[in-house]
Protein backbone atom coordinates (compact mmCIF):
# COMPACT_ATOMS: atom_id res chain seq x y z
CA UNK A 1 0.00 0.00 0.00
CA UNK A 2 2.87 2.59 1.29
CA UNK A 3 4.63 1.34 -1.80
CA UNK A 4 2.27 1.72 -4.22
CA UNK A 5 2.01 5.61 -2.89
CA UNK A 6 5.53 5.91 -3.46
CA UNK A 7 5.26 4.38 -6.82
CA UNK A 8 2.31 7.04 -7.69
CA UNK A 9 4.30 9.88 -6.33
CA UNK A 10 7.15 8.91 -8.88
CA UNK A 11 4.04 8.91 -11.22
CA UNK A 12 3.10 12.39 -10.68
CA UNK A 13 6.38 13.47 -10.33
CA UNK A 14 7.20 12.22 -14.08
CA UNK A 15 3.62 13.82 -15.56
CA UNK A 16 5.37 16.89 -14.01
CA UNK A 17 8.41 16.66 -15.34
CA UNK A 18 7.45 15.33 -19.01
CA UNK A 19 4.98 18.29 -18.95
CA UNK A 20 2.04 15.97 -19.42
CA UNK A 21 -0.08 17.56 -16.51
CA UNK A 22 0.55 21.05 -18.62
CA UNK A 23 -0.20 19.70 -22.22
CA UNK A 24 -2.71 17.85 -22.07
CA UNK A 25 -5.54 20.06 -19.57
CA UNK A 26 -4.27 22.63 -22.50
CA UNK A 27 -5.44 20.81 -25.05
CA UNK A 28 -8.88 19.82 -23.30
CA UNK A 29 -9.32 23.10 -22.17
CA UNK A 30 -8.72 24.76 -25.76
CA UNK A 31 -10.93 21.91 -27.01
CA UNK A 32 -13.92 22.93 -24.32
CA UNK A 33 -13.91 26.58 -24.77
CA UNK A 34 -13.89 26.38 -28.80
CA UNK A 35 -17.14 24.85 -28.74
CA UNK A 36 -19.36 28.00 -27.35
CA UNK A 37 -17.14 30.38 -29.02
CA UNK A 38 -17.33 28.74 -32.66
CA UNK A 39 -21.01 28.28 -32.10
CA UNK A 40 -21.69 32.11 -30.83
CA UNK A 41 -19.54 33.38 -33.95
CA UNK A 42 -21.00 30.94 -36.28
CA UNK A 43 -22.71 33.95 -38.42
CA UNK A 44 -19.71 36.26 -38.41
CA UNK A 45 -17.71 33.45 -39.59
CA UNK A 46 -20.17 32.37 -42.08
CA UNK A 47 -20.19 36.12 -43.17
CA UNK A 48 -16.42 36.30 -43.28
CA UNK A 49 -16.70 33.51 -45.80
CA UNK A 50 -18.53 35.58 -48.14
CA UNK A 51 -19.69 33.23 -50.88
CA UNK A 52 -22.53 31.43 -48.20
CA UNK A 53 -25.58 31.16 -49.55
CA UNK A 54 -28.07 33.71 -48.30
CA UNK A 55 -30.81 31.37 -46.90
CA UNK A 56 -28.16 29.44 -44.56
CA UNK A 57 -27.46 32.60 -42.54
CA UNK A 58 -30.87 33.56 -42.24
CA UNK A 59 -31.93 30.13 -41.07
CA UNK A 60 -28.98 29.62 -38.46
CA UNK A 61 -30.21 29.10 -34.92
CA UNK A 62 -28.56 29.65 -31.62
CA UNK A 63 -28.20 26.24 -30.22
CA UNK A 64 -29.37 25.90 -26.63
CA UNK A 65 -26.54 25.64 -23.88
CA UNK A 66 -27.18 22.55 -23.06
CA UNK A 67 -26.70 21.51 -26.50
CA UNK A 68 -23.61 23.36 -26.65
CA UNK A 69 -22.10 21.66 -23.56
CA UNK A 70 -23.09 18.31 -25.04
CA UNK A 71 -21.42 18.62 -28.23
CA UNK A 72 -18.28 20.30 -26.23
CA UNK A 73 -18.14 17.13 -24.21
CA UNK A 74 -18.29 14.98 -27.59
CA UNK A 75 -15.36 16.78 -28.76
CA UNK A 76 -13.63 14.55 -25.64
CA UNK A 77 -14.90 11.41 -27.18
CA UNK A 78 -12.55 11.89 -30.24
CA UNK A 79 -9.79 14.08 -29.79
CA UNK A 80 -9.85 13.56 -26.09
CA UNK A 81 -9.59 9.62 -26.48
CA UNK A 82 -6.97 10.20 -28.91
CA UNK A 83 -4.52 12.03 -27.02
CA UNK A 84 -5.52 9.83 -23.35
CA UNK A 85 -5.04 6.74 -25.17
CA UNK A 86 -1.31 7.99 -26.82
CA UNK A 87 -0.48 9.08 -23.51
CA UNK A 88 -1.29 6.15 -22.04
CA UNK A 89 0.45 3.40 -24.39
CA UNK A 90 3.70 3.98 -23.32
CA UNK A 91 2.96 3.46 -19.73
CA UNK A 92 3.21 -0.07 -19.04
CA UNK A 93 5.30 -1.22 -22.10
CA UNK A 94 7.95 1.66 -21.70
CA UNK A 95 8.95 0.08 -18.55
CA UNK A 96 8.49 -3.38 -19.74
CA UNK A 97 10.83 -3.05 -22.47
CA UNK A 98 13.76 -0.83 -21.76
CA UNK A 99 14.02 -2.38 -17.98
CA UNK A 100 13.44 -0.10 -15.60
CA UNK A 101 10.39 -2.13 -14.17
CA UNK A 102 12.57 -4.75 -13.57
CA UNK A 103 14.35 -2.73 -11.25
CA UNK A 104 11.39 -1.36 -9.02
CA UNK A 105 9.66 -4.96 -9.17
CA UNK A 106 12.86 -6.13 -7.62
CA UNK A 107 12.21 -3.94 -4.73
CA UNK A 108 9.14 -4.91 -2.51
CA UNK A 109 6.49 -3.85 -4.97
CA UNK A 110 4.04 -6.01 -6.48
CA UNK A 111 3.51 -6.05 -10.01
CA UNK A 112 -0.31 -4.70 -8.39
CA UNK A 113 0.55 -2.08 -7.00
CA UNK A 114 2.80 -1.10 -9.48
CA UNK A 115 -0.07 -1.32 -12.02
CA UNK A 116 -2.71 0.68 -9.78
CA UNK A 117 -0.20 3.46 -9.41
CA UNK A 118 -0.42 3.86 -13.07
CA UNK A 119 -3.54 3.47 -13.21
CA UNK A 120 -4.14 6.60 -10.69
CA UNK A 121 -1.64 8.46 -12.25
CA UNK A 122 -3.50 7.91 -15.78
CA UNK A 123 -6.80 9.00 -13.66
CA UNK A 124 -5.46 12.06 -11.96
CA UNK A 125 -4.26 13.26 -15.52
CA UNK A 126 -7.61 12.86 -16.52
CA UNK A 127 -9.35 14.39 -13.70
CA UNK A 128 -7.38 16.99 -14.01
CA UNK A 129 -7.48 17.66 -17.74
CA UNK A 130 -11.72 16.92 -18.14
CA UNK A 131 -12.64 19.21 -14.93
CA UNK A 132 -10.35 22.18 -16.04
CA UNK A 133 -11.62 21.63 -20.43
CA UNK A 134 -15.28 21.11 -19.09
CA UNK A 135 -15.07 24.63 -16.46
CA UNK A 136 -13.63 26.39 -19.50
CA UNK A 137 -16.52 24.83 -21.75
CA UNK A 138 -19.14 25.71 -18.98
CA UNK A 139 -17.34 29.30 -18.71
CA UNK A 140 -17.85 30.32 -22.53
CA UNK A 141 -21.27 28.59 -22.58
CA UNK A 142 -22.42 30.76 -19.90
CA UNK A 143 -21.05 33.71 -21.09
CA UNK A 144 -22.01 33.79 -24.54
CA UNK A 145 -25.15 31.23 -24.69
CA UNK A 146 -27.10 30.73 -21.70
CA UNK A 147 -26.94 29.20 -18.06
CA UNK A 148 -27.28 25.20 -17.11
CA UNK A 149 -27.71 23.79 -13.94
CA UNK A 150 -24.51 23.18 -12.40
CA UNK A 151 -25.31 19.83 -10.75
CA UNK A 152 -26.48 18.25 -14.38
CA UNK A 153 -23.14 19.43 -16.23
CA UNK A 154 -21.00 17.44 -12.96
CA UNK A 155 -22.75 14.42 -13.46
CA UNK A 156 -22.88 14.93 -17.18
CA UNK A 157 -18.99 15.59 -16.85
CA UNK A 158 -18.48 12.59 -14.65
CA UNK A 159 -20.43 10.06 -17.29
CA UNK A 160 -17.99 11.24 -19.48
CA UNK A 161 -15.19 11.04 -17.64
CA UNK A 162 -16.24 7.39 -16.64
CA UNK A 163 -16.45 6.90 -20.55
CA UNK A 164 -12.87 7.94 -20.52
CA UNK A 165 -11.45 5.94 -18.03
CA UNK A 166 -12.95 2.98 -20.01
CA UNK A 167 -10.70 3.83 -22.84
CA UNK A 168 -7.51 4.80 -20.73
CA UNK A 169 -8.02 0.89 -18.67
CA UNK A 170 -8.52 -0.89 -21.89
CA UNK A 171 -4.98 0.96 -22.93
CA UNK A 172 -3.59 0.10 -19.53
CA UNK A 173 -4.11 -3.43 -19.57
CA UNK A 174 -2.83 -4.00 -23.67
CA UNK A 175 0.18 -1.80 -22.59
CA UNK A 176 1.00 -4.86 -20.18
CA UNK A 177 1.46 -7.54 -22.68
CA UNK A 178 2.14 -5.24 -26.02
CA UNK A 179 4.22 -3.04 -27.83
CA UNK A 180 3.09 0.79 -27.46
CA UNK A 181 1.52 1.22 -31.15
CA UNK A 182 -0.37 -1.89 -30.66
CA UNK A 183 -1.51 -1.72 -27.15
CA UNK A 184 -2.76 2.49 -28.73
CA UNK A 185 -4.25 0.86 -31.78
CA UNK A 186 -6.26 -2.21 -29.89
CA UNK A 187 -7.80 0.33 -27.31
CA UNK A 188 -9.20 2.82 -30.01
CA UNK A 189 -10.48 0.52 -31.65
CA UNK A 190 -12.52 -1.61 -28.94
CA UNK A 191 -13.50 1.74 -27.69
CA UNK A 192 -14.74 2.39 -30.99
CA UNK A 193 -16.30 -0.66 -31.72
CA UNK A 194 -18.54 -0.56 -28.47
CA UNK A 195 -19.48 3.31 -29.55
CA UNK A 196 -20.18 1.91 -33.24
CA UNK A 197 -22.13 -0.99 -31.46
CA UNK A 198 -23.92 1.17 -29.39
CA UNK A 199 -24.82 3.71 -31.88
CA UNK A 200 -25.88 0.92 -33.92
CA UNK A 201 -27.80 -0.85 -31.66
CA UNK A 202 -28.81 1.26 -28.83
CA UNK A 203 -31.24 -1.15 -27.31
CA UNK A 204 -28.94 -3.76 -27.28
CA UNK A 205 -25.36 -1.98 -25.54
CA UNK A 206 -27.54 0.68 -23.59
CA UNK A 207 -26.58 -1.06 -20.91
CA UNK A 208 -22.50 -1.14 -22.14
CA UNK A 209 -20.23 1.91 -20.81
CA UNK A 210 -20.48 3.04 -24.60
CA UNK A 211 -24.23 4.15 -23.72
CA UNK A 212 -22.49 6.67 -21.35
CA UNK A 213 -21.73 9.20 -23.40
CA UNK A 214 -25.45 9.51 -25.07
CA UNK A 215 -26.36 9.13 -21.77
CA UNK A 216 -24.25 12.21 -20.85
CA UNK A 217 -25.50 14.33 -23.50
CA UNK A 218 -29.51 13.55 -22.94
CA UNK A 219 -28.46 14.38 -18.96
CA UNK A 220 -27.59 18.11 -20.60
CA UNK A 221 -30.30 18.58 -23.31
CA UNK A 222 -33.37 17.16 -21.07
CA UNK A 223 -32.37 17.57 -17.23
CA UNK A 224 -31.83 15.12 -14.62
CA UNK A 225 -35.86 14.35 -13.79
CA UNK A 226 -35.81 13.63 -17.27
CA UNK A 227 -32.94 11.07 -17.81
CA UNK A 228 -34.08 9.26 -14.42
CA UNK A 229 -31.32 6.94 -12.64
CA UNK A 230 -29.74 4.78 -15.02
CA UNK A 231 -27.20 2.57 -13.14
CA UNK A 232 -26.04 -0.19 -15.61
CA UNK A 233 -23.65 1.49 -17.52
CA UNK A 234 -21.49 2.97 -14.73
CA UNK A 235 -21.87 -0.55 -13.45
CA UNK A 236 -20.74 -2.22 -16.36
CA UNK A 237 -17.41 0.63 -16.96
CA UNK A 238 -16.93 0.08 -12.98
CA UNK A 239 -16.54 -3.96 -14.12
CA UNK A 240 -14.75 -3.28 -16.97
CA UNK A 241 -12.35 -1.29 -15.52
CA UNK A 242 -11.89 -3.14 -12.66
CA UNK A 243 -10.84 -6.09 -15.17
CA UNK A 244 -8.59 -4.32 -17.03
CA UNK A 245 -6.72 -3.43 -14.00
CA UNK A 246 -6.57 -7.24 -12.66
CA UNK A 247 -5.62 -8.45 -15.96
CA UNK A 248 -2.83 -5.78 -16.11
CA UNK A 249 -1.62 -6.67 -12.99
CA UNK A 250 -1.65 -9.98 -13.77
CA UNK A 251 0.09 -9.69 -17.33
CA UNK A 252 2.85 -7.52 -15.89
CA UNK A 253 3.38 -10.06 -13.16
CA UNK A 254 4.41 -12.53 -16.25
CA UNK A 255 5.79 -9.68 -18.95
CA UNK A 256 7.96 -7.09 -16.59
CA UNK A 257 11.25 -8.58 -17.77
CA UNK A 258 12.62 -6.80 -20.82
CA UNK A 259 12.92 -9.33 -23.91
CA UNK B 1 28.18 -24.67 11.59
CA UNK B 2 26.68 -21.82 10.29
CA UNK B 3 23.24 -21.77 8.96
CA UNK B 4 23.41 -20.98 4.78
CA UNK B 5 22.16 -17.27 4.01
CA UNK B 6 20.56 -18.48 0.72
CA UNK B 7 19.57 -22.07 0.00
CA UNK B 8 18.88 -22.81 -3.23
CA UNK B 9 18.03 -27.27 -4.12
CA UNK B 10 17.25 -28.51 -7.96
CA UNK B 11 16.27 -25.30 -8.98
CA UNK B 12 14.88 -25.13 -12.70
CA UNK B 13 13.45 -23.01 -15.26
CA UNK B 14 12.10 -24.02 -18.40
CA UNK B 15 10.37 -22.12 -20.77
CA UNK B 16 8.54 -24.03 -23.09
CA UNK B 17 10.58 -27.33 -24.21
CA UNK B 18 13.77 -25.17 -23.24
CA UNK B 19 15.25 -26.11 -20.59
CA UNK B 20 17.21 -22.23 -18.94
CA UNK B 21 18.43 -23.68 -15.77
CA UNK B 22 18.13 -27.61 -15.17
CA UNK B 23 18.34 -28.38 -11.54
CA UNK B 24 20.79 -26.54 -9.70
CA UNK B 25 21.50 -26.68 -5.81
CA UNK B 26 23.96 -24.71 -3.82
CA UNK B 27 24.29 -22.67 -0.69
CA UNK B 28 25.58 -19.18 0.47
CA UNK B 29 27.05 -18.89 3.25
CA UNK B 30 26.52 -15.13 5.42
CA UNK B 31 29.03 -13.11 4.26
CA UNK B 32 30.79 -14.97 1.59
CA UNK B 33 31.68 -13.43 -2.02
CA UNK B 34 30.04 -16.08 -4.50
CA UNK B 35 30.68 -15.65 -8.24
CA UNK B 36 28.14 -17.41 -10.72
CA UNK B 37 30.59 -18.05 -13.45
CA UNK B 38 29.97 -19.09 -16.94
CA UNK B 39 29.65 -18.29 -20.56
CA UNK B 40 27.30 -16.10 -22.28
CA UNK B 41 23.12 -18.74 -22.43
CA UNK B 42 24.64 -20.68 -19.17
CA UNK B 43 21.45 -19.66 -17.03
CA UNK B 44 23.41 -17.34 -15.04
CA UNK B 45 20.96 -14.25 -15.77
CA UNK B 46 18.06 -16.83 -15.12
CA UNK B 47 19.31 -17.88 -12.14
CA UNK B 48 19.52 -14.51 -10.78
CA UNK B 49 16.30 -13.48 -11.40
CA UNK B 50 14.49 -16.26 -9.88
CA UNK B 51 16.91 -15.34 -6.72
CA UNK B 52 15.27 -11.86 -6.71
CA UNK B 53 11.85 -12.98 -7.16
CA UNK B 54 11.53 -11.65 -10.05
CA UNK B 55 10.93 -15.19 -12.31
CA UNK B 56 9.12 -17.54 -10.61
CA UNK B 57 10.97 -21.55 -10.64
CA UNK B 58 9.84 -24.29 -12.73
CA UNK B 59 10.67 -26.34 -10.07
CA UNK B 60 13.02 -26.17 -6.74
CA UNK B 61 13.13 -24.10 -3.84
CA UNK B 62 15.07 -21.01 -2.73
CA UNK B 63 15.02 -20.72 0.91
CA UNK B 64 16.22 -17.12 2.14
CA UNK B 65 17.07 -17.46 6.28
CA UNK B 66 16.16 -14.93 8.20
CA UNK B 67 13.86 -12.67 6.84
CA UNK B 68 11.57 -12.20 9.21
CA UNK B 69 7.56 -13.77 8.74
CA UNK B 70 5.37 -11.98 7.18
CA UNK B 71 8.20 -9.35 5.96
CA UNK B 72 8.87 -9.74 2.39
CA UNK B 73 12.56 -10.86 1.70
CA UNK B 74 13.11 -8.41 -1.03
CA UNK B 75 13.72 -5.69 1.49
CA UNK B 76 17.04 -8.13 2.41
CA UNK B 77 17.81 -8.36 -0.60
CA UNK B 78 20.35 -5.58 -3.44
CA UNK B 79 19.45 -6.69 -7.08
CA UNK B 80 21.30 -4.96 -9.87
CA UNK B 81 20.21 -6.46 -13.08
CA UNK B 82 22.81 -6.52 -16.40
CA UNK B 83 22.11 -2.90 -17.94
CA UNK B 84 20.13 -0.89 -15.30
CA UNK B 85 16.96 1.13 -16.90
CA UNK B 86 16.47 4.45 -14.64
CA UNK B 87 14.01 7.38 -15.13
CA UNK B 88 16.17 9.40 -17.37
CA UNK B 89 13.87 12.54 -16.30
CA UNK B 90 14.84 11.75 -12.87
CA UNK B 91 18.30 12.60 -10.96
CA UNK B 92 20.79 10.30 -9.51
CA UNK B 93 19.81 11.22 -6.13
CA UNK B 94 16.30 11.38 -6.44
CA UNK B 95 16.29 7.83 -8.42
CA UNK B 96 18.29 6.83 -5.08
CA UNK B 97 16.04 8.11 -2.40
CA UNK B 98 12.71 6.79 -3.85
CA UNK B 99 14.92 2.76 -3.66
CA UNK B 100 15.58 3.76 -0.63
CA UNK B 101 11.69 4.72 0.12
CA UNK B 102 10.72 1.46 -1.56
CA UNK B 103 13.00 -0.48 0.72
CA UNK B 104 10.49 0.69 3.59
CA UNK B 105 12.90 4.15 4.69
CA UNK B 106 10.88 7.15 5.57
CA UNK B 107 11.65 10.70 3.61
CA UNK B 108 14.23 11.71 5.97
CA UNK B 109 16.19 8.58 6.50
CA UNK B 110 16.15 7.64 2.74
CA UNK B 111 17.37 11.39 1.72
CA UNK B 112 20.08 10.79 4.07
CA UNK B 113 21.33 7.02 3.20
CA UNK B 114 21.12 7.87 0.06
CA UNK B 115 23.54 10.83 -0.45
CA UNK B 116 25.79 8.30 1.45
CA UNK B 117 25.33 5.43 -0.89
CA UNK B 118 26.28 8.05 -3.81
CA UNK B 119 28.82 9.45 -1.89
CA UNK B 120 30.33 6.06 -1.32
CA UNK B 121 29.54 5.39 -5.34
CA UNK B 122 31.63 8.32 -6.02
CA UNK B 123 28.51 9.76 -7.37
CA UNK B 124 28.59 12.93 -5.15
CA UNK B 125 29.58 15.59 -7.75
CA UNK B 126 26.85 14.06 -10.59
CA UNK B 127 24.06 13.30 -7.50
CA UNK B 128 21.58 16.12 -8.88
CA UNK B 129 22.40 15.49 -12.52
CA UNK B 130 19.49 14.03 -14.73
CA UNK B 131 20.16 10.12 -14.96
CA UNK B 132 19.77 10.97 -18.92
CA UNK B 133 23.20 12.60 -19.07
CA UNK B 134 25.08 10.15 -16.99
CA UNK B 135 28.08 7.48 -18.84
CA UNK B 136 27.56 4.16 -18.94
CA UNK B 137 30.33 3.73 -15.81
CA UNK B 138 27.75 5.85 -14.08
CA UNK B 139 24.68 4.14 -14.34
CA UNK B 140 26.62 0.58 -13.76
CA UNK B 141 27.77 2.93 -10.25
CA UNK B 142 24.17 4.64 -9.60
CA UNK B 143 22.80 1.04 -10.18
CA UNK B 144 24.95 0.36 -6.77
CA UNK B 145 24.06 2.47 -4.95
CA UNK B 146 20.44 2.50 -5.60
CA UNK B 147 20.95 -1.52 -4.54
CA UNK B 148 23.38 -1.04 -1.87
CA UNK B 149 21.10 2.18 -0.15
CA UNK B 150 18.95 -0.02 2.18
CA UNK B 151 21.82 -2.20 3.84
CA UNK B 152 20.69 -5.53 2.47
CA UNK B 153 22.11 -8.43 3.14
CA UNK B 154 22.78 -9.93 -0.23
CA UNK B 155 23.65 -8.30 -3.05
CA UNK B 156 22.83 -9.74 -6.12
CA UNK B 157 24.68 -8.25 -9.49
CA UNK B 158 24.30 -9.64 -12.57
CA UNK B 159 27.62 -9.04 -14.94
CA UNK B 160 28.38 -5.63 -13.26
CA UNK B 161 31.35 -5.21 -14.98
CA UNK B 162 30.89 -6.76 -18.50
CA UNK B 163 29.46 -3.54 -20.42
CA UNK B 164 32.26 -1.27 -18.80
CA UNK B 165 35.52 0.49 -19.90
CA UNK B 166 38.78 -0.69 -18.26
CA UNK B 167 38.76 2.07 -15.99
CA UNK B 168 35.10 1.77 -15.10
CA UNK B 169 35.40 -2.02 -14.18
CA UNK B 170 38.70 -0.94 -12.13
CA UNK B 171 36.37 0.97 -10.16
CA UNK B 172 33.35 -0.88 -9.89
CA UNK B 173 36.18 -3.68 -8.98
CA UNK B 174 37.75 -1.50 -5.83
CA UNK B 175 34.12 -1.12 -4.47
CA UNK B 176 33.06 -4.82 -4.84
CA UNK B 177 36.04 -5.26 -2.59
CA UNK B 178 34.79 -2.58 -0.33
CA UNK B 179 31.27 -3.85 0.18
CA UNK B 180 31.95 -7.43 0.58
CA UNK B 181 33.34 -6.44 3.56
CA UNK B 182 30.10 -5.72 4.58
CA UNK B 183 27.71 -8.29 2.96
CA UNK B 184 27.06 -11.38 0.99
CA UNK B 185 27.66 -11.18 -2.18
CA UNK B 186 26.65 -12.89 -5.65
CA UNK B 187 27.63 -11.92 -8.62
CA UNK B 188 27.40 -13.24 -12.00
CA UNK B 189 30.35 -13.07 -14.78
CA UNK B 190 31.88 -14.86 -17.71
CA UNK B 191 35.33 -13.81 -16.66
CA UNK B 192 37.78 -16.23 -14.33
CA UNK B 193 39.76 -12.63 -13.54
CA UNK B 194 36.88 -11.11 -12.19
CA UNK B 195 36.27 -14.27 -10.02
CA UNK B 196 39.47 -14.34 -8.71
CA UNK B 197 39.80 -10.85 -7.82
CA UNK B 198 36.71 -10.49 -5.53
CA UNK B 199 35.64 -14.09 -4.57
CA UNK B 200 36.63 -16.65 -2.44
CA UNK B 201 33.87 -18.69 -4.53
CA UNK B 202 32.89 -19.57 -7.99
CA UNK B 203 30.01 -21.73 -9.09
CA UNK B 204 30.42 -22.84 -13.30
CA UNK B 205 27.69 -23.23 -14.90
CA UNK B 206 27.30 -24.40 -18.07
CA UNK B 207 23.93 -25.14 -20.05
CA UNK B 208 21.88 -24.78 -16.82
CA UNK B 209 24.18 -26.94 -15.07
CA UNK B 210 26.75 -26.53 -12.67
CA UNK B 211 29.81 -27.67 -13.82
CA UNK B 212 32.21 -27.36 -10.88
CA UNK B 213 31.99 -25.21 -7.29
CA UNK B 214 33.72 -24.92 -4.58
CA UNK B 215 36.17 -22.68 -2.89
CA UNK B 216 38.82 -20.63 -5.46
CA UNK B 217 41.99 -22.02 -3.35
CA UNK B 218 40.60 -26.00 -3.31
CA UNK B 219 39.52 -25.61 -6.92
CA UNK B 220 42.82 -24.46 -7.50
CA UNK B 221 44.95 -27.53 -6.26
CA UNK B 222 42.32 -29.70 -7.23
CA UNK B 223 43.13 -28.78 -10.73
CA UNK B 224 46.36 -28.07 -9.95
CA UNK B 225 48.02 -31.17 -12.65
CA UNK B 226 51.43 -31.34 -14.33
CA UNK B 227 51.09 -30.05 -17.65
CA UNK B 228 53.54 -29.89 -20.76
CA UNK B 229 53.23 -28.01 -23.45
CA UNK B 230 55.02 -28.09 -26.49
CA UNK B 231 55.38 -26.08 -29.83
CA UNK B 232 57.02 -27.19 -33.23
CA UNK B 233 57.48 -25.97 -36.33
CA UNK B 234 54.99 -26.50 -38.72
CA UNK B 235 56.22 -29.57 -40.03
CA UNK B 236 53.77 -32.36 -40.89
CA UNK B 237 56.57 -34.67 -39.71
CA UNK B 238 56.74 -32.80 -36.67
CA UNK B 239 53.22 -32.99 -36.06
CA UNK B 240 53.15 -36.56 -36.60
CA UNK B 241 55.56 -36.65 -34.26
CA UNK B 242 53.11 -34.74 -31.37
CA UNK B 243 50.51 -37.22 -32.27
CA UNK B 244 52.44 -40.04 -31.17
CA UNK B 245 53.65 -38.33 -28.16
CA UNK B 246 49.85 -38.24 -27.60
CA UNK B 247 49.38 -41.89 -26.95
CA UNK B 248 51.94 -42.48 -24.67
CA UNK B 249 50.94 -44.28 -21.60
CA UNK B 250 51.98 -41.22 -18.92
CA UNK B 251 49.83 -38.66 -21.32
CA UNK B 252 46.27 -38.82 -19.22
CA UNK B 253 44.98 -36.18 -21.87
CA UNK B 254 45.87 -35.25 -24.97
CA UNK B 255 45.12 -31.45 -26.70
CA UNK B 256 46.09 -31.08 -29.97
CA UNK B 257 46.15 -28.18 -32.23
CA UNK B 258 48.34 -28.54 -35.08
CA UNK B 259 51.64 -27.65 -34.00
CA UNK B 260 50.52 -26.43 -30.50
CA UNK B 261 50.10 -29.25 -28.33
CA UNK B 262 49.22 -29.58 -24.28
CA UNK B 263 49.72 -32.82 -22.14
CA UNK B 264 48.24 -33.49 -18.98
CA UNK B 265 51.19 -35.85 -17.15
CA UNK B 266 50.77 -38.05 -14.27
CA UNK B 267 54.86 -38.26 -13.85
CA UNK B 268 56.19 -34.70 -14.68
CA UNK B 269 60.18 -35.98 -14.56
CA UNK B 270 59.42 -39.09 -16.75
CA UNK B 271 57.70 -37.44 -19.21
CA UNK B 272 59.66 -34.54 -19.30
CA UNK B 273 62.58 -36.97 -20.08
CA UNK B 274 60.99 -39.23 -22.42
CA UNK B 275 59.61 -36.12 -24.72
CA UNK B 276 62.68 -34.53 -24.87
CA UNK B 277 65.13 -37.53 -25.49
CA UNK B 278 62.83 -38.26 -28.67
CA UNK B 279 62.53 -35.06 -29.96
CA UNK B 280 66.25 -35.02 -30.14
CA UNK B 281 66.65 -38.29 -31.52
CA UNK B 282 63.95 -37.78 -34.07
CA UNK B 283 65.36 -34.40 -35.03
CA UNK B 284 62.32 -32.85 -34.38
CA UNK B 285 62.08 -28.70 -34.28
CA UNK B 286 61.52 -27.65 -31.11
CA UNK B 287 60.13 -24.23 -30.28
CA UNK B 288 58.64 -24.31 -27.26
CA UNK B 289 59.00 -26.77 -24.32
CA UNK B 290 57.11 -25.77 -21.24
CA UNK B 291 56.36 -28.15 -17.88
CA UNK B 292 54.23 -26.80 -15.15
CA UNK B 293 51.07 -27.24 -13.47
CA UNK B 294 47.58 -26.10 -15.21
CA UNK B 295 45.68 -23.55 -13.93
CA UNK B 296 41.72 -22.62 -12.57
CA UNK B 297 41.88 -20.62 -16.12
CA UNK B 298 42.90 -23.65 -18.17
CA UNK B 299 39.67 -25.57 -15.92
CA UNK B 300 37.78 -22.75 -16.90
CA UNK B 301 38.09 -22.65 -20.64
CA UNK B 302 37.89 -26.85 -20.84
CA UNK B 303 34.87 -26.87 -18.77
CA UNK B 304 33.58 -23.55 -20.99
CA UNK B 305 34.43 -25.02 -24.25
CA UNK B 306 34.25 -28.53 -23.68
Amino acid sequence: MRNTWIVYQKEMLETARTYKLIWIPVVFILLGAMQPIITYYMPEILQAANNVPQGILEGYVMPGAGTVMSQALGQYSTIGILVLVLVAMNSLSGERYNGSAELVLSKPVSPAGFVIAKWAGLFTILFLALGLGVASALYYTEQLIGSLPWMDVVAAAALYGIWLLCALSLTLLFSAFLRAPAAAFLSLLSSAGMALADSLMPSWFQWTPAALPGLSARLLSEGREAVGVNLSPCLSAALLILFCVAGASTLMGRNKLPK
Amino acid sequence: MMQPLLQVSNLRKSYGRHLSVGGISFEIAQGSCVALLGPNGAGKTTTLRMIAGLLPPSAGSIGFTGSYQGGDFRRELGYLPQSPAFYGWMSGQEYVVFAAKLAGMNRKEAEGKAKAALERVGLKAAARRRIAGYSGGMKQRLGLAQALVHRPRLLLLDEPVSALDPIGRREVMELLREIREETTIVFSTHVLHDAEEVCDEIIVMKDGLIAEQGALSVLRSKYSQPVITVRTEKNAEAIQWLNSVGAKPFILEARLNGEHAVFNVDNLKQARHTILKEAAASNIPLLQFEAGSSTLEDMFMKVVGG
